[in-house]
């Protein structure tokens, strides 16, 4: 039972990482129909750039909060740079456009930082905490706390504040919102540097835990697509609960299932990702959509 | 003086089909205009082509100001309210966050605080499914909330595009009367197109009929509904 | 018959020059070269599989590698457990594969587009520790070492006898990867210049339009899964016999990713654009480390940054200049400029170059 609980705690860290980098999948795929595949490299690049601030003795949480604005005004960058020139284009191009964006990131992370792994400052400790006779790190619960404040701010602003709505009606309804005067084309901008934001907050999260390298976010990605997909691509709260459902899950299965072990573990959310998309393609919150000929 | 919407030798289409072909037409300050004629006859592009949502040559001028090559939510913003087909209800949002929608650019929050108060007086449904979906409004619904909408916006020009498609005569009343007392009470013009020429022409002082993307004929709301051949030929009635 | 040649359109005498100067190749160049040809083919063949996948069905598989893998282990196993003749091996790992990607098309079907792309590419990840786990059979992280294979004696003979040097063992590689991509292209040209292709292309166009004119579209689309497959898995077991051996790390995400690149730069649903793109996909990183840095006129900065970073950031700006400005690859470039001069001279409508397909919005 205590490892159950232990298990469990560790996979809600986890899963908020998981749960940051799927709800910057969903704000996106809400804007544009796209799933942007150079999500996780953003967040790799961001979190590269918060190590050289905290690096050149910046404190952390002043530095995490800066870091969060360069990858917002990051994001906006490109889509004004990358995205906008191809708007119109078709989704293929689109998808493979951000293919491209995947590579050359990951390659500008290689050329400027190297391949060689660092480990990444964490404010928390990873002493133990007791909970009703389980041992949770301090780390583990600080992952949660951080990623809950932030999915909750997200929350807040799209719900809470006309910024969001108008982001809201320019992502379900561009032409309706031109004719209320909503800029539209900023609004896409808008999405892309707050998903470029929250996808940062998962890669802060998770440097500490698998060691900072260009390419440390290439399987936090999938389990971030399984994410999206087990809560609905199109729901930025299933994103959240399927964040955390897929950490809690991976955790357990690799210790509860001896085939998985630890290095099958990201063969799980593929398990998920297919499962899901044969059996319940709009996820757990998603609504089946209308396709559009 | 000059008026307040002026479209001078328009011409617009979609890719290589022309669909309006040299309309010239005027909106007062205040004034009710019907924008009359069958399907296709080109009414829709042509409230398309004021809002910037299809490429037009010519001129379209509002309050002395060219429209050329200006982004709809531009035009928007210079005080034209426009309610498309299909009304452009945001059926993802609440009916609270569309209405919402339409005062979002108001600085002056005082006023639009009675505003909604009127807006509700008017509309009593809305006040009662505002924290619902817009999509379980029923059409007439969606119509009144596209209206009020529209009136939050506290725009200079409405342009309504068939607001009685679809629905019941007694709905359709009760809408065109509001829309009068909006026009009456605060001064705002509409281009009104209806393919119910009747109603259209109760309500206007003047008439424009399109036919294949031109004017086929122009004149008072008077004149057009007593001249029966007028309106057996191009009216339908 | 003389009538016939002299008309024949200028792209087969194209074709002719071309497989000419591949077969000659090897007698200008060293071994070695021959050796890295021979891999640049490897890839072709590749993308010429995923170029029927995405450029004529519209299908978006981003984990070909993972076939290319999936053919590569089932030759390395068969030639080195089952000692049976790697060139036997070659068509059997390519038809197992293609049934296993026909066999992958089904439940594909159901899903649009995007979500296919995210499940290959989530399956490209996963493949190299998928393929680790069974180590008794796949030889886990170390692969499978191959012997390097041996020319037969009659031909080395023969092209001692032409070029005055035996046949090295790269050489043959070369011959024989160059016979199936002669082969394949064949196969593929053939496929897609009749009515199988026209019905991939109108499926890739608009599904819905498709079905309702009486496309079989699961057939088609399924069709298509297998036959990519099955040339991603003849590459694999080339490869094998290229690199001399297979491993997981042979098989990562980045060569999903390189294939990709290869299909959209030669360009997408053209038949020779597989050559192109095999040839740049496979020769950029290894020219852009060797010939950037004694380039003069490139700034110190930028060429350390291209040389640190290695094809990476090459292939990303490639790939979106390309989708930007020439979304129709190399060969739309060059197709359309011909087409555009040969109307200017003769007046001549276009032809098809083959386009983006124009997708439909759904989940």
């Amino acid at each position: 039972m205590q490892e159950f609980l232990q298990l469990v705690v560790s996979g809600l860290a986890t899963g908020g990482i998981f749960a940051s980098l799927a709800l910057a999948l969903v704000l996106i795929y809400n804007a544009m129909g796209l799933v942007n595949f150079a999500q996780g490299e953003m967040a790799m690049l961001a979190t590269f750039i918060a190590f050289t601030l905290i690096n050149r003795g910046v404190n952390y949480w002043i530095a995490l909060p800066l870091t969060l604005v360069i990858a917002f005004g990051g994001g906006i960058a490109i889509q004004r740079i990358v995205i906008r020139p191809v708007e119109r284009a078709p989704l293929l191009t689109l998808v493979i456009i951000t293919l491209g964006l995947a590579t050359l990131l990951n390659g500008l992370a290689g050329a400027i930082f190297g391949y060689v792994p660092r480990s990444f400052p964490s404010p928390f400790s990873v002493q133990t905490v007791d909970i009703f006779g389980a041992y949770a790190s301090y780390r583990d619960l600080g992952v949660i706390a951080v990623s809950g404040v932030v999915l909750l701010a997200i929350y807040l602003l799209l719900q809470r504040t006309t910024v969001g709505l108008t982001m809201r009606a320019a992502a379900h309804h561009a032409e309706a919102s031109r004719l209320l005067g909503v800029r539209v084309s900023w609004m896409l901008a808008l999405g892309w540097g707050l998903a470029s934001a929250v996808g940062a907050v998962s890669g802060i999260m998770v440097a500490p835990i698998i060691l900072l390298e260009p390419n440390m976010m290439q399987t936090i990605i999938i389990y971030a697509f399984a994410a999206a997909v087990l809560g609905g691509i199109e729901s930025p709260l299933g994103a959240v609960i399927g964040g955390f459902i897929v950490g809690v899950t991976v955790n357990l299965a690799g210790t509860y299932l001896p085939f998985v072990g630890g290095d099958l573990q990201l063969a799980v959310a593929l398990a998920i990702i297919i499962g899901v998309l044969i059996l319940k393609p709009n996820g757990l919150l998603g609504r089946p959509s209308v396709r559009r000929v | 003086m000059a008026a307040l919407l002026e479209l001078e030798d328009v011409r617009a289409g979609y890719g290589p089909t022309s669909v309006l072909h040299g309309i010239s037409l005027e909106v007062k300050d205040g004034e009710i205009v019907s924008l009359l004629g069958a399907n296709g006859a080109g009414k829709t592009t042509t409230l398309r082509a004021i809002t910037g949502g299809v490429r037009w040559t010519g001129d379209i001028r509002f309050n002395g100001k060219s429209l050329k090559r200006m982004h709809t939510e531009d035009v928007v913003r210079h005080g034209i309210a426009h309610v498309p087909e299909g009304r452009g209800i945001l059926t993802e949002l609440t009916v609270e966050e569309n209405l919402k929608l339409g005062s979002h650019l108001r600085r002056d929050g005082a006023q639009v605080g009675k505003d909604y108060d009127r807006v509700f007086e008017y509309f009593p449904v809305l006040k009662d499914r505002r924290r619902l979906s817009a999509s379980t409004l029923s059409g007439g619904e969606q119509q009144m909330l596209a209206l009020a909408r529209a009136f939050l916006m506290k725009p200079r020009l409405m342009l309504l595009d068939e607001p009685s498609l679809g629905l019941a005569p007694l709905v359709v009343r009760a809408i065109f009367e509001i829309i009068k007392t909006i026009n009456e009470s605060d001064q705002v013009a509409v281009l009104l197109v209806e393919q119910n020429a009747r109603l259209a022409l109760d309500m206007s002082s003047k008439a424009y009929v399109l036919e294949v993307g031109r004017l086929a004929i122009t004149g008072s709301s008077a004149e057009l509904k007593g001249n029966d051949a007028v309106r057996r030929s191009y009216l339908g009635y | 018959m003389a009538h016939r040649l002299r008309t024949l359109p200028p792209r087969y005498w194209l074709v002719l020059v071309v497989v000419l100067f591949l077969i000659g190749l090897p007698s200008v160049i060293d071994s070695f070269q021959s050796g890295e040809w021979a891999q640049a083919l490897v890839l072709a063949i590749a993308i010429m599989g995923l170029n029927i996948l995405v450029g004529y069905s519209g299908q978006l598989s981003l984990g070909h590698g993972a076939f290319m893998a999936l053919g590569a282990y089932i030759s390395a196993i068969l030639a080195t457990r089952y000692k049976m003749d790697y060139l036997v091996t070659v068509p059997i790992a390519g038809l197992l594969t293609g049934l296993i990607g026909f066999l992958f098309g089904v439940p594909a079907l159901r899903l649009s587009a995007l979500y296919l792309a995210l499940a290959t590419f989530a399956l490209a990840v996963v493949a190299p520790s998928l393929i680790k786990r069974p180590a008794g059979l796949t030889g886990g992280v170390q692969g499978i070492v191959l012997l390097p294979p041996v020319p037969p004696q009659p031909l080395s003979d023969a092209y001692a006898f032409l070029t005055g040097t035996a046949m090295t063992s790269d050489q043959w590689t070369y011959y024989v990867t160059l016979a199936w991509g002669l082969v394949l292209f064949w196969l593929a040209w053939n496929l897609l210049r009749h009515r199988a292709g026209r019905a991939m292309r109108a499926i890739r166009d608009g599904e819905v339009a498709a079905a309702a004119s009486g496309i079989n579209l699961a057939g088609y689309k399924t069709l298509a899964f297998g036959i990519s497959a099955f040339y991603a898995g003849i590459a694999g077991s080339l490869f094998g016999l290229a690199a001399g051996f297979v491993s997981p790390d042979s098989f990562p995400v980045a060569l999903s990713i390189q294939l990709l690149v290869g299909a959209v730069v030669g360009g997408l649903a053209s038949i020779p654009g597989p050559l192109i793109g095999g040839i740049f996909a496979y020769f950029l990183p290894i020219e852009s480390n060797q010939w950037v840095p004694t380039q003069t006129w490139i700034p110190v900065q930028i060429a350390t940054t291209i040389e640190k970073a290695g094809p990476a950031v090459t292939y990303g700006a490639v790939l979106i200049l390309i989708m930007i400005f020439a979304p129709n690859g190399i060969v739309g470039l060059v197709g359309g400029a011909y087409a555009r001069l040969r109307g200017r001279v003769r007046g001549a409508p276009d032809r098809d170059t083959g386009q983006m397909p124009q997708d439909t919005q759904t989940v």
